[in-house]
């Protein structure tokens, strides 16, 4: 029993994160919202080897664990990543691993495959338009020949009409929504900063507004949401990445502390930035709407609680205070 | 990251479990530890603990613990909270005063005073608060004025927690008359039959009277019962109150085992309000993050870090999450939740009044929110 993150671990966020904080600033949010979808932004997330990372080595991936894959979907959602790539790499892979596709393995490792995702659960897909190929219940599918766009609150999302699929995939979807968790704590970090920052600037009645009691309780509020968010996202990568029986719940676990989280940080900040936080004018909103799309994306509130509720509620699931690494519930 | 116990932790687990089983049954619903019967009730259990060794489990050997690492603390108190064994009437000498003792005691002050705690045998309260200082505690004003080799000791304390049955106390005492706020206090330990040391018991919201004022009039205490050097004392305070909100005296499975008796609770409910249902899923969620974090806290220290300001987010996520974990559970409870008499019924309405206490004692969740805002996310002071 060891919950830490390993020093490899570590270095990793750190390299992910020097990159990103270079390579995908907030200029560019805004450059991307005048001008479209810049191509060269993959290009360096696959040079820096990123679409590799949770592909087998033996298709000439890093062979990394969902427990990495968290880490790069947090800090791609701090720097508010488009999610060609956290589709790809940190859904699609892991998903055509555990069923053997080497071929196409082998093409994500190298950034030359992008996958976008199909599932009932969305009324949309994303990224179709850059997709080589469509992940579904049933394996890859080429992209279909029309595509109908549809228009997301969040500028920087590229959505469009979904495709019909009759089959729910529960790994697909617990890949993706575990993801989503990662990308929404990612999100709330950067919220957090983006406000506390203001915080320490804007001046009203002589001093800076975070010197206020109010303003101080309000976001010291969502650093406890979000320091105990975290370890249910870890943990649920953990135990998907193990098989546990119990791995559903507990990214279901994940996905609605995370949503947790990534709202209390949108709307404190909103509210500490005042009228400010209001306009087009602050980055705020791109997290924001961010986390707008990913709160209802991959199973909504109500899916998740329902599934945990069957769990807890419902019996499904040991709820003892010596059960919260029980190991036995693993599959055969 | 590592999720899976060694066989050796799970031998470990095992064993608490056989111990537990066998000796729980004949401590279970013991009176109040609040009241007089229910507190000598409750030393005795700490007795039963010292006889197995099970009383300080995170201690060193050499002081009446067993030297155990965290996470095989934290199993120790999943299976103590799972079997329901009694409150910690020793819980100030474990947590805090005995932590305090091996980081800042003397080797004669170790030897003097950690043994007859592991023993259960000397019960420990604290003298923080006074009427003027409360969550500002520098204000303290209780004054311990040098006279050769003693203290004598003048002043009040106010709501100390078991002061009314225990035996010692320690505290914050300002020993140079001179100084300010943090500045020219000492940490100081005397007993609480000593002559001019009177103790007035407080009634509390439940009725009873655990609590007290201490009243000190030239009460003389020899200078060997200071802790750490002269003026040295609100250092030490604030590391014991680090120890108070961080890591030990909260163990989850205390909230784990609140969570689960309310889905208990819950599906007994013939009718439960849709809204409940949210609610008592989103405690075991609330004690499950608690959990997970401090297996991750745990293991960060194992790994030789430390734990800082974090303490007081812990703080607050702990006790807002037991005063609403006992609210739902009086909701379930509708009309039956006012009668006294029924252990089951009785243990809900007395855990949410002591619940009411949790967001404010061991520094208010204002002051916590304050110290996460500063110390966590540097907001200017």
């Amino acid at each position: 029993m060891d919950f830490r993150l390993t020093d490899a671990q570590q270095a990793l966020r750190e390299s992910v994160r020097t990159y990103l904080d270079d390579a995908h600033p907030a200029a560019l949010l805004r450059r991307l919202d005048r001008d479209g979808p810049d191509p060269s932004i993959w290009y360096g997330l696959a040079k820096m080897g990123l679409p590799a990372a949770l592909v087998p080595e033996r298709a000439g991936g890093l062979g990394l664990t969902l427990a990495e894959g968290v880490l790069i979907a947090i800090e791609l959602g701090r720097a508010n990543v488009g999610s060609a790539l956290v589709d790809t790499a940190l859904v699609a892979a892991p998903w055509l691993a555990r069923h053997g596709d080497i071929g196409a393995l082998a093409d994500i490792a190298a950034g030359t495959r992008r996958i976008a995702l199909a599932h009932p659960i969305n009324p949309w897909i994303a990224d179709l338009d850059q997709a080589d190929a469509v992940l579904t219940d049933s394996g890859l599918m080429p992209p279909p020949a029309e595509r109908v766009r549809l228009q997301s609150i969040d500028p920087l999302r590229e959505l469009f009409a979904p495709l019909a699929i009759a089959q729910a995939n529960d790994l697909l979807l617990n890949l993706a929504a575990l993801m989503a968790a990662a990308q929404m704590l990612g999100a709330a970090e950067r919220m957090l900063a983006i406000a506390t920052d203001y915080a320490k600037i804007r001046k009203q009645f002589g001093q800076p507004i975070g010197a206020f009691q109010a303003i101080k309780h309000m976001l010291a509020n969502v650093a406890v949401r979000l320091e105990f968010a975290r370890p249910v996202v870890w943990r649920a990568a953990y135990a998907l990445q193990h098989e546990y029986k119990q791995a559903p719940a507990h990214v279901s676990h994940a996905k609605l502390a995370a949503t947790d989280a990534a709202m209390l940080a949108a709307e404190t900040a909103i509210q500490v930035h005042g009228a400010m936080g209001y306009t087009y004018e602050v980055d705020l909103h791109y997290w924001m709407k961010r986390t707008w799309a990913l709160a209802g994306a991959w199973g909504d509130a109500s899916f998740h609680q329902h599934r945990l509720d069957q769990a807890i509620v419902g019996g499904l699931m040991p709820v003892s205070p010596a059960a919260t690494f029980l190991s036995e519930d693993k599959h055969a | 990251m590592d999720l899976q116990y060694t066989p050796e932790q799970t031998a470990f687990r095992a064993e608490v479990r056989a111990w537990m089983a066998d000796h729980v049954p004949s401590f279970r619903n013991l009176p109040s530890l609040e009241s007089r019967a229910g507190y000598d009730a409750h030393v005795a259990w700490e007795r039963e603990l010292a006889a197995g060794n099970w009383g300080m489990v995170t201690w060193p050997e050499k002081y009446g613990g067993r030297d155990l690492d965290l996470i095989r603390w934290l199993i120790f108190e999943e299976e103590y909270y799972r079997a329901d064994a009694p409150a910690r009437a020793n819980q100030n000498g474990i947590f805090l005063l005995g932590p305090t003792i091996m980081e800042y005691g003397t080797d004669e002050q170790k030897q003097r005073f950690l043994p007859p705690m592991a023993r259960g045998e000397i019960v420990w309260c604290q003298g923080w608060s006074e009427p003027d200082a409360g969550s500002d505690m520098a204000a303290i004003r209780s004054r311990a004025i040098r006279d050769g080799d003693h203290y004598v000791i003048s002043g009040q304390k106010t709501w100390s927690s078991r002061a009314a049955y225990a035996d010692w106390c320690f505290g914050l005492f300002r020993t140079d008359p001179a100084s300010q706020r943090h500045k020219g206090l000492s940490f100081i330990l005397l007993p609480l039959d000593a002559p001019g040391v009177t103790v007035r018991p407080i009634r509390q919201l439940h009725g009873d009277t655990g609590f007290a004022e201490i009243f000190f009039d030239e009460a003389r205490v020899p200078i060997e019962n200071r802790i750490a050097a002269e003026g040295e004392g609100w250092n030490v305070a604030m590391a014991t109150a680090g120890f108070e909100r961080g890591l030990m005296l909260r163990s989850p499975a205390r909230f784990q085992r609140t969570a689960q008796r309310l889905v208990e609770l819950f599906r007994a409910h013939p009718n439960p309000a849709p809204g409940l249902r949210e609610t008592v899923t989103k405690s075991w969620m609330d004690a499950e993050a608690y959990a997970l974090n401090t297996y991750m806290v745990a293991s960060t220290i194992e790994a030789g870090g430390r734990i800082g300001a974090e303490a007081s987010m812990n703080k607050i996520f702990w006790s807002e999450l037991d005063r609403s974990m006992h609210r739902a559970a009086l909701s379930l409870l509708g009309a039956a939740a006012e009668l006294r008499g029924d252990p089951a019924t009785t243990a809900w309405l007395d855990g949410y009044i002591f619940s009411l206490a949790g967001p404010i004692y061991a520094g208010s969740n204002e002051i916590q929110r304050n110290i996460v805002a500063e110390r966590v996310l540097g907001l200017p002071r």
